[in-house]
């Protein structure tokens, strides 16, 4: 579903894009398409050695799930600008214990129409990112601007 | 942090963007383990064309490959600010989209320190941080922008 200009108002909700839960081939393969090998996304025992008591996701994985739930609500050719902070850790489901830990990696990607606007006689808008785990606790905040020719 | 590194400029560096690049990059952000799981524009120059693209275009946040394939990666950049990497997060990411990047392009990233800042208490432990701000200007084989990117890299 790509949105249209004319139906998008100021405060609406973009439908919500859920990925995961994220496992640790998740993170391996992330690591390899990105060159992002830094061990404490993939060997427990760096993550262990600086005090984590898991590997962790990629802020990039995270912001790259976003712009895969930006690419379902446009086209992405009329991306303009994406922005994100990263503001906490995502952990992997741990496969030997799925019901305690499946919710912490699964993340929501939630978006809101915050402006709606015309630069230089081409139609865009604002709408601002969230994404959070099934837990609550909110990974990464931002926003995307995207033309509408 | 070595805070004199203001406008310190790394060395320019250009790597051809290869078309299953493009596709493993886009099973990745979408979680598939196959190309036939992902969104065709990514791995089919057919799909490509006809959704009104050149031919294969890069996923949203391609572009950070770019810092992690070219010179030194991440351990430059930690090097040359004189970071401990194991302090090191990295903690915003913007991307402005001038153009499109397709595969076969020869992109140029040229990378440049804009500005170091602390932020919070000295005394106040695990509270204070040093962030430096990373602008990088990416053209291709044309000498068009096609994105410019900003990324802060934080030390606790």
């Amino acid at each position: 579903m790509t949105l249209s200009w004319s139906d998008l108002k100021i405060g609406d909700n973009l439908p919500p894009y859920t990925a995961g839960p994220l496992t640790r081939t998740h993170f391996v393969r992330y690591a390899g398409a990105s060159g992002d090998f830094n061990p404490l996304h993939h060997d427990e025992t760096f993550a262990r050695a600086i005090g984590l008591d898991n590997v962790i996701a990629h802020g990039m994985l995270i912001m790259g799930i976003a712009g895969e739930a930006v690419s379902t609500w446009i086209d992405v050719k009329h991306l303009k600008k994406l922005s994100a902070r990263f503001l906490s850790m995502t952990a992997p489901v741990d496969w030997d214990d799925p019901e305690n830990t499946t919710k912490r990696a699964t993340i929501v990607i939630t978006a809101k129409i915050v402006k709606i606007y015309e630069e230089e006689r081409v139609k865009m808008i604002k709408a601002d990112i969230v994404a959070k785990d099934l837990q609550g606790s909110r990974k990464l905040d931002g926003y995307f601007l995207a033309a509408f020719p | 942090m070595d805070t004199s590194k203001v406008g310190f400029e790394f060395p320019a560096y250009t790597l051809v963007v290869d078309k299953t690049k493009i596709a493993e990059f886009a099973a990745a952000v979408s979680l598939k383990d196959n190309l036939s799981a992902i969104n065709p524009i990514y791995y089919d120059e057919n799909a490509a064309h006809k959704a009104g693209y050149r031919t294969i275009p890069a996923p949203p946040t391609f572009m950070t490959s770019f810092f992690f394939w070219t010179g030194d990666g991440l351990a430059e950049i930690v090097n040359a600010l004189g970071m401990d990497i194991s302090k090191v997060l990295h903690s915003e990411e913007e991307y402005e989209y001038l153009g499109q990047i397709y595969a076969g392009d020869s992109i140029t990233r040229k990378m440049k320190v804009v500005e170091i800042y602390e932020r919070g208490k000295k005394e106040r432990a695990g509270m204070f941080v040093t962030v430096a701000v990373l602008e990088t200007v990416v053209t291709n084989q044309r000498g068009e922008t096609v994105g410019k990117v900003r990324s802060l890299m934080m030390e606790r």
